[in-house]
């Protein structure tokens, strides 16, 4: 059944292998695999021997992961059927070379398991028969193969994982070598268990193995280890390697201690910092750390613990060198305590209350706290640090026993016995080992004397000598063996030891125990080293205070002394002893009151507070019960001295007392039983939590109480110290805190309250910050938070804003939470309007809150971005108010603040575009809003209007809110920007580029700003380059921003220039220029005059007085004359100007008759008159003139007589225009018209009939009928027309012409050959060159007629003017007749003249009617010549 | 190449149950231990931490605080981390007392004293099986905005060494970058099973 069943097995098994090597994946073979080694670990019988070849053909496998199983099975299968181990072997070495560190790995780890798992049978056969059998001794031949390749790999030098494997290897390769100090040393009856296996079973005779062989061969290999440590080998180690190899190291150290002594210096002469850097001297100095510390727990000798902690101090800085001393001494300490039990064992069978307090006291040694640990009122304080010291005591107590002094020191003996004889057993725990190995070894007999030789020179020589003298301890005790006079002593010991301690009550024995401990050497007492024992007491009396025990002391004393009496002569003085302990006692009772006196109430209560406390009153207190205590043993033997002495308060006095009483027992008395010092307890009061609770409370309210006299006496600091520290130390439900915050609040500035404070929030916060537990980071954050919190709110409450308490508490603590930024968030950026209202003091609570944050952003660059986002908050508060007191702490001191400029840029920057974002999403809402804001486009000079019409509309009120509130909310959006503009003017060019897209409200908000903002930052260069250079669309805004800049002062010409730059190349608009119009100089004006006449009405009066204004420097650019004048001079066709415009110019200036006066009319139409050609409009003007100032006609009919002499009638237009002058002038203008030629004095009463009646009768008048010419008279029908046909003729002629343009012009349907025909006819009658007037004339007549039939009655005719200009200038020029040459000269002279008056009709208007006078008289006079 | 990965602080509660939770998520093969002698959490004061045996759930534990005090622990933000927690294991467990868990690659702790504590528990234990294990300690404070930082290195760390084939030969490397990138120092320490 069973073979059917492993061949079946077998088959499948065969079966997996193949298929696993057949397969080409690498899953469905490593599934393979675990299938196989699943069925082999269930296979209990016999191997199949035909599997092996598979398996080792797939030791070559492709994949690594696939090698590295089969390596691992093939270990498994190894360990089981070991007889497979010659085959399986010779693989595993070749394959400990795998390319993949994996597999090599494993195959290490397999062979350390085959290897120690041969070298347990080879032993353990080995033991049992003097031959072992071939196939094993075949197994140990190729592992010992296998170890050498390993250990080859090992030492190679490189850096690999393999390596970190076989340097494991070599480890555990030693550890198998050599003996375990701790394991049995009885041989296994059979294979043992791989833990329990220990060379030392090895005896001698062993066939194969030799254990020195094996000692030496492990010595070596360590040698190896270390060498690779040692200097120049390690710098090429990595620092895995070197973790590893000093982890292996450390546990060989641990495991076989006899190595202690060869590890530990490599150890500690490594120091990796000298050849390694960065991360690998890390990592190496760490491993080193970790390796010493487990080091100092070591208790072997040769751990040699003081330069473990050197080392470790050099390692750490420091650090952590505290926790190895404190290691280290305890560890030492507690085995003290644990040996001096064991020590005592026999003394504690007889006196169970002697457990009790050894017990005591050994917990004392190691665990050293306070009030907890008051076991049955024996609470003493034996400390590490004193148990250290014992060792030392003892080995000079020793020397003093063996010395002359025996008799001297009976009681000191006595108590340094115990920790002697304990330092012995101590020690004994490694020197034990070695004494067994030592005893193994010479076991062996002379077999083993080498491996004895390298154990002797592998340790210390101390360490040997301990050794020795463990060793002794198993020497039978024989007394003969001591010498002469100490058998006294060691009998004493015995006494002391044991039976004597019978009597003693037990906390006495604990008292002896601890003073012998905790004094320091006797030698320093003999040397009278009194210092040392003054700090021994004082530690001692750290402890508490117990009155009961001081009873028991008493005790101690009265039995003790007795009970030794019988052994010392000192002892018949020893019953003087009693009256003086009495007198002890009450002082010491006395030293209580004398405690209480220091404080004030409840004796108990105070006493206990002032212990817990460690308050200086308990030092003093303390101070004194330690002079009495150390003079106590003294009294025991002078008691006058001890009284004396317990009189003294101070403690150095008390040294001296005990240095005195010192020398005076020596040699007074005996010697030093006084020394014997009992030891103190503390009074121990247990009280349940309630009370503690409640002690702990009063406590603390009365050091808060107490600030008076505190702060009197200058304890302030200390105060809030304890304060602070006690707050953290109480529990929460006596809320430490909140009577703290109830005293700094009650009154802050009398009770230190900022001092104080600030002290508890550090303290808080090193508490959070001290990397400590969570819990206790956190407790102590939140409690940070809501101190600072409720103190915080209660300065503001309670203080007026212009207080700097609260900002000075902000700025001076150390951390501000979250909650603490809110508050002051509150304060710059008050929330709703209601309650705003409410608190009057509101803006002064802002200006606080903004100060407090200023001054944090300067000094707390940790919050600097919290602070500062609460600053920029309250620039773009909703309430103007508190924005405007932000905005000027951003604009004016923060915005400077190189480190955040850019924050607030990008923060004003991201408003003011938002702005602009959101407005065009509430675009988005409806189409009714645009059009709104179109309405309000249009209505926005009349507002009232506007509501009207809009209220039509059901919705548009709502949007109409909207919009007000959004201009608003845009202000609140766009000030902090326009604050910073001011600051840094290169910012305004982005108010320019949203300006095209910014909603209605924007714009308001923009322009609103705009005037205050320009003035501010005047014409800088950076404005001027943003001027020159206006986004499209910002036309609006640019006009405002230059309005504004030229407001004031006379504007720069920088500025002037790119104003006109500007105008000239990319803004046609001629209102650009306008600001600046003033102060442009007159020829500028002159030729963009035209452009101004081009204007609306309004705008054209706005820049009319502009020009007539002029600036406040350099006076008027223009006269009002020169205004006109200009107006006159523009021609609509050259121009481009409507002559509409033109008239609208000339309309505009006679409105304003105050500026535009007679005086200044009569100058224009002066200068007018004169040129040449006449302007198209001139006699437009003397119409008005004469409309606006009836005054004046005297001086038109001067014009009008000139006007003859220039032949007027050739232009048609001002023909017509001087006749309706004359017309309008009558009866004063005949005289005029009777100058005209008889044919033009004609046509004229042709054209206005209206003028012949009056006219004619005004010839007849004699004496004028006299001085005309009979043509003239003909014309007015006073003579019949006999006289001459020419005449007739011309007149005729005239006649026809006048007809046919008064047909043309009635008719309006005037053909082109009629008009050519007209002045054809016309012509040839007065000159012989007109064909060419003709031509010029027949050119424009179709516009100039066209024109003339409307302009007939008020306004000249384009055309019709064009072409008179023309033909006049042509005539002149090039065929001046006689009759006009003379007027011609006549008319400059005069012009001249008029330009004379002109400049004097600025000056006085008075000269000006003489001047008119004068011009008259000559202009008549010039008549007549003609 | 797959590794098994410990987290391990003190209480197993904030770090190393960040850092666990966090690696978790990222499917890495993750556990998570503490090395204190108890668990500590935060109480009302603190003299009076809430102290709690390995091994209680934390289920248990929110359950209690959330009785006690829902707002003090609210605040501290004791109750979000317990809930954390408890979608994550059961309880809290102790490294020392958790020896069978078997064989990890790579243990990161957060703080020095913990990371002694593993490495002396790791000596302290038979090494029978010479297989490497990779200690790394991360100093992080323990309070959450620190355990969340830590816990985004911790998984940065244990995804740069799952990248590897074998760390024995690497780590060096990636110590060194780690601590470069992060300007943190990292330590690590080698032992054995």
């Amino acid at each position: 059944m069973v073979g059917i069943m492993v061949s079946y097995s077998r088959e499948t098994l065969e079966g997996l292998a193949s298929s696993a090597k057949s397969a080409t994946e690498l899953a469905p073979k490593l599934h393979c695999l675990r299938n196989l080694r699943r069925d082999l670990q269930k296979e209990a019988s016999v191997f199949p021997t035909e599997l092996l070849p598979l398996l080792f053909d797939l030791l070559s496998d492709q994949f690594g992961a696939v090698r590295k199983f089969v390596a691992e099975v093939l270990g498994e299968i190894g360990l089981k059927y070991v007889e497979l181990l010659p085959e399986i072997v010779p693989l595993l070495i070749k394959s400990h070379k795998d390319e993949t560190p994996a597999v090599a790995r494993q195959v290490i780890v397999c062979g350390t398991d085959l290897f120690r798992s041969t070298l347990e049978r080879v032993a353990v056969q080995g033991l049992h028969s003097s031959e072992l059998d071939e196939l094993l001794e075949s197994s140990w031949t190729w592992m010992i193969k296998f170890k050498d390749e390993i250990c080859s790999l090992a030492f190679k030098q490189g850096n690999s994982g393999v390596k970190l494997c076989a340097m494991k290897f070599v480890e555990a390769l030693i550890l198998l070598y050599t003996p375990d100090p701790s394991g049995s040393l009885e041989p296994p009856s059979h294979e043992g268990i791989q833990a329990d296996f220990n060379i030392s079973m090895l005896r001698g005779g062993h066939p194969v193995l030799n254990i020195g062989d094996l000692s030496i061969e492990a010595s070596q290999k360590l040698g190896l280890l270390l060498d690779q440590l040692r200097h120049p080998a390690a710098k090429s180690l990595n620092s895995s390697t070197i973790i590893v190899l000093i982890n292996s190291l450390s546990a060989v150290a641990k495991k076989r201690p006899a190595y202690c002594g060869r590890i530990l210096p490599v150890l500690l002469s490594l120091d990796p910092l000298s050849f390694l850097n960065g991360v690998h001297a890390a990592a190496a100095n760490l491993a080193l750390k970790t390796v010493f510390l487990s080091c100092l727990k070591c208790t072997h000798p040769a751990a040699a613990p003081d330069r473990l902690i050197g080392a470790l101090k050099e390692i750490e800085g420091g650090g952590r060198t505290d926790k190895a001393e404190d290691l280290f001494y305890k560890t030492n300490g507690s085995i003290q305590d644990k040996d001096s039990v064991e020590d005592t064992k026999v003394p504690l069978e007889e006196n169970p209350l002697c457990v009790s307090s050894l017990v005591a006291e050994s917990t004392f040694g190691r665990k050293r706290s306070g009030s907890e640990y008051n076991i049955d009122g024996n609470g003493d304080a034996l400390s590490g640090k004193r148990a250290r010291i014992i060792p030392s005591v003892s080995g000079e107590s020793t020397e003093g026993l063996n010395g002359n002094d025996v008799g001297s020191l009976p009681l000191v003996a006595s108590t340094s016995a115990g920790p002697n004889k304990s330092r012995v057993v101590s020690d004994t725990g490694p020197v034990q080992q070695l004494v067994a190995m030592f005893g193994a070894l010479v076991a062996q007999g002379e077999k083993a004397i080498g491996s004895l030789e390298i154990l002797i020179s592998s340790i210390s020589a101390d360490l040997l000598a301990d050794v020795v003298m463990a060793n002794m301890q198993n020497i039978p005790p024989d007394d003969t063996s001591y010498a002469d006079g100490t058998d006294d002593l060691v009998m004493n010991m015995c006494i002391v030891g044991s039976d004597a301690q019978i009597k003693y009550p037990p906390s006495f024995l604990a008292g002896v125990l601890s003073l012998s401990t905790a004094f320091p050497p006797i030698s320093a007492l003999i040397n009278r080293n009194i210092p040392k024992k003054e700090n021994a007491g004082e530690e001692l009396c750290a402890d508490h205070v117990d009155q009961q025990m001081f009873s028991a002391e008493d005790a101690v004393l009265a039995s003790g002394l007795p009970a030794s009496s019988d052994t010392f002569p000192v002892n018949e003085e020893g019953n003087i002893v009693f009256p003086p302990n009495v007198h002890y006692r009450g002082n010491i009772e006395g030293g209580i009151p004398g405690m209480d006196s220091s404080a004030q109430n409840d004796v108990l209560l105070e006493a206990s507070v002032t212990s817990v406390l460690g308050s200086t009153n308990v030092e003093a207190a303390s101070m004194n019960q330690d002079a009495s205590f150390s003079g106590e043993p003294l009294l025991a033997v002078i008691p006058s001295v001890s009284v004396d002495k317990s009189e003294e308060f101070s403690p150095k006095t008390t040294g001296t007392g005990c240095n005195s009483l010192v020398s005076s027992t020596a040699t007074s008395l005996v010697s030093a039983p006084q020394f014997v010092l009992p030891k103190i307890s503390a009074p121990v009061v247990d009280l349940s939590d309630e009370e503690k609770d409640n002690l702990q409370k009063l406590v603390f309210l009365r050091i808060v109480e107490a600030y008076k006299q505190i702060s009197m006496s200058g304890g302030s600091q200390l105060r809030f110290s304890l304060l602070a520290q006690l707050g953290i130390e109480f529990p929460s439900e006596l809320d430490p805190w909140k009577i703290l915050q109830e005293h700094i609040l009650s009154d802050y500035l009398s009770h230190e309250g900022h001092e104080l404070t600030v002290r508890v929030l550090y303290r808080l916060y090193g508490e959070a910050e001290a990397e400590q537990d969570f819990f206790s980071s956190t407790t102590a954050a939140s409690a940070y938070e809501t101190f600072l919190l409720t103190v915080a709110e209660a300065l503001r409450d309670s203080f007026p804003p212009s207080d700097k308490s609260l900002s000075k508490l902000l700025g001076d603590s150390p951390f501000l939470p979250k909650s603490v930024l809110k508050l002051l968030e509150s304060f710059c950026c008050p929330g709703s309007c209601d309650k705003v209202e409410k608190d009057l003091q509101n803006g002064d609570r802002v200006t606080q809150g903004l100060s407090a944050v200023w001054s944090l952003i300067l000094t707390r660059p940790g919050i600097r971005n919290d602070c500062l986002e609460i600053a920029l908050q309250s620039a773009v508060h909703h309430l103007e108010e508190i924005r405007m007191k932000a905005i000027r702490l951003v604009a004016n001191k923060l915005y400077s603040l190189s480190f955040i400029t850019q924050q607030i840029e990008e923060f004003a920057k991201d408003k003011l575009f938002s702005v602009v974002g959101c407005i065009s999403s509430e675009r988005g809402d409806g189409e009714t809003l645009i059009d709104d804001c179109k309405k309000k486009d249009l209505d926005m000079e009349n507002p009232p209007k506007k509501s009207q019409s809009v209220s039509g509309v059901g919705m548009d009120t709502s949007s109409e809110a909207r919009s007000s509130t959004s201009v608003a909310e845009a202000q609140r959006c766009l000030s902090l920007y326009f604050a910073l503009c001011t600051k840094k003017h290169a910012l305004f060019v982005h108010v320019f580029s949203i300006y095209k897209d910014a909603s209605d409200p924007v714009k308001q908000a923009i322009h609103r700003q705009i005037p205050i903002l320009v003035r501010t930052m005047g014409s800088s260069s950076e404005l001027l380059k943003i001027i020159a250079d206006p986004p499209s669309g910002s036309e609006n805004l640019l006009l405002q921003v230059l309005q504004t800049l030229t407001e004031g002062p006379m504007p720069s010409s920088e500025l002037i220039h790119t104003i006109r730059k500007l105008f000239d190349t990319r803004i046609k608009d001629v209102e650009i220029i306008f600001p600046i119009l003033p102060f442009l100089p007159r020829d500028d004006v002159l030729r963009i005059f035209p452009h101004l006449v081009n204007l609306p009405t309004e705008k054209f009066q706005v820049a009319l007085s502009r020009v007539l204004q002029g600036s406040s420097q350099s006076g008027p650019v223009l006269s009002p004359s020169e205004v006109l004048i200009a107006i006159h001079s523009i021609d609509p066709a050259r121009d481009g100007i409507p002559l509409k415009q033109v008239t609208d110019a000339c309309n505009t200036c006679f409105a304003q008759r105050q500026i535009f006066t007679q005086q200044v009319l009569a100058g224009v139409l002066n200068q007018l008159v004169q040129q040449i050609p006449l302007p198209m409009l001139f006699m437009r003007t003397v119409l008005q003139a004469i409309g606006a100032f009836p005054a004046l006609s005297d001086f038109i009919l001067e014009i009008l007589s000139r006007l003859v002499s220039k032949q007027i009638w050739k232009d048609p237009k001002l023909w017509v225009g001087f006749l309706k002058c004359a017309q309008s002038t009558q009866p004063q203008s005949y005289k005029v018209l009777l100058q005209l030629p008889p044919p033009q004095l004609g046509n004229a009463l042709t054209k206005i009939s209206a003028l012949r009646a009056p006219l004619t009768a005004h010839a007849s008048q004699p004496e004028i009928r006299s001085s005309l010419p009979r043509s003239t008279l003909a014309v007015l029908g006073l003579v019949p027309d006999s006289q001459g046909t020419q005449t007739s003729q011309v007149q005729a002629s005239e006649t026809q012409t006048s007809q046919g343009q008064q047909q043309a012009s009635e008719s309006q349907q005037t053909s082109q050959s009629q008009q050519v025909s007209v002045p054809l006819s016309h012509s040839e009658t007065d000159h012989q060159e007109t064909s060419q007037v003709v031509a010029t004339q027949s050119q424009s007549s179709p516009i100039g007629t066209g024109m003339s039939e409307t302009s007939q009655s008020q306004s000249s005719p384009v055309g019709a003017g064009q072409s008179e200009l023309s033909q006049d200038t042509q005539v002149s020029d090039s065929n001046p007749p006689a009759t006009t040459s003379h007027t011609q000269t006549s008319d400059s002279q005069s012009s001249n003249q008029t330009h004379a008056d002109d400049e004097k009709i600025d000056d006085t208007a008075a000269s000006e009617n003489e001047t008119m006078e004068v011009e008259k008289s000559k202009e008549s006079s010039a008549e007549e010549e003609e | 190449m797959r590794f098994r990965y410990a987290m391990v602080c003190s209480s197993n509660q904030n770090r190393s149950m960040e850092a666990h939770a966090l690696l978790k998520r990222q499917g890495l093969d993750v556990a998570s231990y503490g090395t204190g002698s108890h668990v500590k959490l935060p109480g009302p004061s603190v003299r009076e931490p809430n102290v709690y045996d390995f091994g209680t759930p934390y289920k248990q534990m929110f359950d209690e605080l959330r009785r006690k005090d829902p707002e003090l622990y609210k605040r501290n933000g004791i109750l979000q981390m317990l809930k954390r927690n408890l979608s994550v294991k059961l309880a809290p467990q102790r490294w020392q007392d958790n020896a069978g868990d078997g064989v990890f690659d790579v243990v990161m702790t957060f703080e020095e004293k913990v990371f002694d504590s593993v490495l002396e528990d790791l000596n302290n234990r038979e090494q029978p099986l010479m297989k490497t294990i990779l200690v790394m300690n991360l100093e992080v404070k323990d309070n959450h905005e620190e355990a969340a930082i830590g816990g985004r290195l911790a998984l940065e760390l244990c995804q740069e060494i799952e990248g590897n084939e074998a760390w024995e030969d690497t780590i060096d490397d990636i110590v060194a970058g780690f601590e470069k990138q992060h300007r943190r120092k990292l330590v690590y320490s080698i032992s054995f099973y």
